[in-house]
């Protein structure tokens, strides 16, 4: 039911130009063009920002750093002096995502967050990235993590494989959890919307006026779920260094 | 004089204190909305039970086990499930 109207069109990808190679289509479509401009965002945006570099910054400088220190104090809250390491990657995962869902907020503008695809390529790379780090850190001693201490040895042939799911289950919550609040937003408000022009006379208002206060709660949530996967990172990258 | 400079330096630690008592107290009312909670604690289950369920079905196709496998592993991806839950909640606990 992908009709005319229907509030789900605003997900649908419309390729710009047709590319493909061998048997892959890698066209070029909205969904890359929002990709594109974000990355345009974030990239003028930090480095035209900072160009200044006084030591009084300016409001747009204070906003850049602003962002810098807060990615900065959480690693260093939840990983510590390893952390550091793990900024670059961290940021840039942040500000993806952050500025990929504001440019979401933007009118007519397609969210490339609210496909399941692109935050679940996101949460494997960390998914990836965590194991590998945890085999480079402990070598064989990695799968030590799906060992509870302290358990009696009789349990484990029924703890280990409940561990091991929860393990596998990180990469999944994660670019659900992204995703699943970005579709609902978005849907919810184009929902609304379409109550604006069906109701009679004046009573149009009131869902107009509840679509401004849910444009609000949608940037808060856009910012929020960039927080949190850039919070979960972390954790993950925490337990790659200390198991348990 | 000395001491009414400490008094003075003593006002004024005082009155940070209390900006600083202020600022925090802010800070932990800050709580997340009932939806938001939900839905942390939905994905958690969730996700665990696709996995169980999608492990339980590659084992039953490579063992031609075909029910148990996805009987086990459903089982296996709740308790997991259940297992996440815990962790998020006693994350929360102890931001708290």
């Amino acid at each position: 039911m992908a009709a005319k109207d229907s509030p789900l069109k605003q997900f649908e990808i419309d390729t710009i130009s047709n590319i493909e190679i061998g048997n892959y289509n890698l066209s070029f479509t909205n969904s890359s063009f929002a990709m594109l401009l974000t990355v345009l965002i974030i990239t003028l945006f930090l480095t035209l920002t900072v160009n200044t570099r006084s030591i009084i910054p300016t409001r747009m400088q204070l906003i850049s750093e602003l962002m810098y220190n807060f990615i900065a104090q959480l690693l260093n809250d939840t990983v510590g002096d390893n952390g550091k390491k793990y900024f670059p990657f961290v940021f840039s995962l942040f500000m993806f995502v952050l500025i990929g869902n504001m440019v979401g907020m933007i009118p007519y503008q397609f969210t490339f967050t609210s496909h399941i695809i692109v935050t679940f390529a996101l949460a494997a790379v960390v998914f990836i990235g965590v194991t590998i780090l945890g085999f480079i850190n402990h070598g064989i001693k990695f799968f030590s993590l799906f060992v509870i201490p302290g358990v009696p040895f009789y349990m484990h042939p029924l703890l280990i494989p409940i561990e091991v799911i929860s393990y596998l289950s990180r990469p999944i919550s994660l670019s659900v959890r992204l995703f699943a609040n970005m579709l609902a937003g978005h849907t919810l408000l184009k929902v609304f919307a379409g109550f604006v022009v069906s109701m009679p006379f004046f009573t149009g208002v009131f869902p107009l006026a509840f679509i401004v206060a849910l444009t609000g709660l949608e940037i808060l949530i856009a910012f929020l779920q960039a927080y949190v996967f850039a919070i979960l990172t972390c954790l993950y990258i925490n337990d790659a260094y200390h198991l348990h | 004089m000395m001491n009414y400079k400490n008094k003075d330096l003593e006002e004024l630690n005082k009155k940070i204190k209390n900006i600083d008592d202020q600022k925090n107290n802010s800070n932990r009312k800050k709580k997340e909305s009932g939806a938001g909670f939900g839905f942390k604690i939905s994905t958690e289950i969730i996700a665990a039970l696709v996995v169980g369920v999608g492990i339980g079905l590659i084992v039953d196709n490579y063992f031609n086990t075909k029910p148990f496998g996805l009987i086990i592993f459903f089982i296996f991806g709740a308790l997991a499930g259940f297992l996440n839950v815990y962790r998020v909640m006693r994350r929360i606990e102890k931001q708290r």
